[in-house]
């Protein structure tokens, strides 16, 4: 019996694909997982690694997947001249754990964060160039793990994507955006109706937000800048049409890891989180790129990043058509500014 | 007083009528071999594979008249069942489960069945990919056989064609459908729809088991 029991587990770790497998080459597609502390953490590395130098997408959220990241357009402006890791962070997308839950916070993400970095040198070089990227949620992910320890010993590049270093900053951002831009339109006579209630609900809520207050706010961000022709429109079920099957999205556990993620209590510890007043410790080399029309994470954000990290290499970039999803919303831009902060400091 | 006469004449009423009704049945117990099932079982385009035993637990034959005086014959299956089963997702993981299941089959004359399965069980993952741990001071490791132990749940529903009723062959087509439940599943639950098209064997006697059998007339 315990023979039988034996071939069975040897023939389904065969059939699991377990053997290592590292990829040196123009155009590959290698997955593995990082095992940290209850979470397995699936990193999904394309493109071109013979060139040494790894671009790490930090997703949103917290629960929002790389998977989603991983477009066509991306593929064949990124990838075709640098290696692009899709992280999915812990209870996100397809990472897997059993009860995980209480391990879901930010100082435990940060750590994640380092690891993923140390394994993406452990299997392709310690000589492999490292940029990260984050996106929303992932820009206080990074803020985190950029202005702790050494952790940017470890890094050639912060690039930080319409994010969030500073969540109560962010709040007050966002309601001065919708009330500034909402009065303009009001005036404008463009979608009065919904511009009033955003308009009115700033004019009753002004500082010291709740939790709840946030999220409304967040809210109404979400769907300020819907209000913008010019912006083109994206929501989860949009970046779910693209290729789930190709790509073999475990569409499930993307979902329900969003669904509880999105909804953990953590997200109250985050509404307190800033990192403006460590700023000053980052002295990499760093991009911020900001949509004209992100009330969710408003351009004032960038700007107080770069007023307070401490490098001379540093750049805003602002998309005239973008709102909170530059990498979707406006392709070229983005993949333009990406590949040639890359290029200038690999 | 009045209300206890008509408790007592509804009560003599309602008892004779059941009495009545199952005047023609007949009850005892049968020996019946346990089936042999194998599947395709996958979710839509990823591969798997389903192999179980049906273990007789009870087969009711079901004679209902309707208001036309047409017969119409049924038999009722009740199956304990254990499963072993397997899918492959790609670069996500690999799913070993057993489960024990309660299987109510419902098949027509003509062989044209139905059925419906509440499964418990067991799930092993095994990770799509190269696993590694990192520890504090950088130092990597790959982890074997990395996955993880799930508690498993599953509700099934599907179509068959049993080919003894009107062939005389032992074997029975199907197709099902089951939703999986696995948890705690990063502190939640992880749902999982597969498809299942497979063929039931009816050996002559493999681990047969003494049955209730009923003949019911409706």
């Amino acid at each position: 019996m315990n023979r039988i029991i034996t071939v069975v587990f040897m023939l389904f770790a065969l059939a699991s694909c377990q053997k290592e497998e590292i990829s040196i080459g123009t155009n590959v597609s290698d997955t593995f997982y990082l095992d940290n502390n209850g979470a397995s953490m699936r990193l999904l590395v394309e493109g071109n690694t013979s060139s040494k130098t790894f671009l790490i997408f930090v997703h949103g959220g917290p629960g929002t997947s790389s998977f989603l990241y991983n477009t066509d357009y991306i593929s064949q402006n990124i990838e075709n001249k640098y290696a692009v890791v899709y992280w999915d962070q812990r209870n996100a997308g397809a990472s897997q754990g059993n009860s995980n839950g209480d391990q879901l916070n930010l100082p435990q993400m940060t750590e994640d964060l380092k690891k993923a970095i140390q394994l993406i040198k452990y299997r392709y070089g310690e000589d492999s160039g490292i940029f990260i990227l984050g996106h929303s949620f992932g820009g206080l992910l990074t803020a985190s793990f950029m202005t702790a320890g050494d952790n940017q010993s470890l890094v050639k590049g912060w690039i930080f994507a319409d994010g969030s270093h500073n969540y109560p900053l962010n709040d007050t951002l966002t309601r001065q955006k919708l009330l500034t831009v909402g009065q303009q339109q009001i005036d404008l006579k463009r979608n009065v109706s919904s511009w009033k209630t955003i308009v009115e609900y700033c004019n009753n809520h002004t500082g010291n937000f709740t939790f709840e207050e946030s999220v409304q706010l967040e809210s109404y961000a979400t769907d300020a800048e819907t209000y913008f022709h010019k912006v083109k429109k994206v929501n989860l079920a949009t970046l779910i049409d693209v290729n789930p099957i190709k790509y073999d999205w475990p569409i499930t556990s993307i979902l329900l890891n969003l669904k509880y993620s999105s909804g953990s209590s953590f997200n109250r510890d985050l509404a307190k989180t800033e990192f403006s007043s460590v700023l000053g410790r980052v002295t990499t080399p760093t991009l911020l790129l900001c949509g004209k029309y992100d009330f969710i994470c408003p351009q004032g954000l960038d700007e107080d990043v770069f007023n307070r990290i401490n490098t001379k290499d540093k750049k805003i970039a602002i998309s005239l058509i973008s709102g909170h999803d530059i990498m979707w919303q406006d392709e070229s831009f983005f993949c333009n500014e990406v590949n040639a902060f890359i290029g200038q400091h690999k | 007083m009045s209300h206890l006469k008509f408790y007592l004449t509804f009560s003599i009423i309602a008892f004779s009528t059941f009495c009545f009704s199952q005047g023609a049945d007949t009850a005892g117990v049968v020996r019946k071999s346990s089936d042999l099932m194998l599947s395709y079982n996958s979710s839509v385009i990823y591969p798997g594979a389903r192999l179980g035993i049906e273990f007789p637990v009870k087969t009711i034959y079901l004679t209902k008249i309707n208001r036309s005086g047409k017969e119409r014959d049924f038999v009722k299956d009740r199956f304990i069942t254990t499963n072993l089963s397997w899918y492959h997702h790609p670069a996500f993981h690999d799913n070993l489960y057993f489960t024990a299941g309660w299987t109510m089959r419902r098949t027509k004359a003509k062989g044209f069945f139905t059925e419906f399965s509440p499964e418990v069980g067991l799930s092993r993952t095994f990770l799509g990919g190269t696993t590694y741990q990192v520890d504090n001071s950088g130092n990597v490791t790959r982890k074997k056989l990395a996955g993880y132990y799930y508690a498993l749940a599953s509700v099934g529903g599907g179509i068959g064609y049993d080919y003894s009723k009107t062939k005389q062959k032992p074997f029975l087509i199907f197709s099902k459908f089951n939703l999986l439940m696995m948890f705690p599943y990063n502190s939640t639950v992880y749902l999982r729809p597969a498809v299942e098209i497979g063929l039931i064997y009816r050996p002559i006697d493999f681990l047969s088991l003494k049955v209730k059998s009923k003949n019911i007339n409706r």
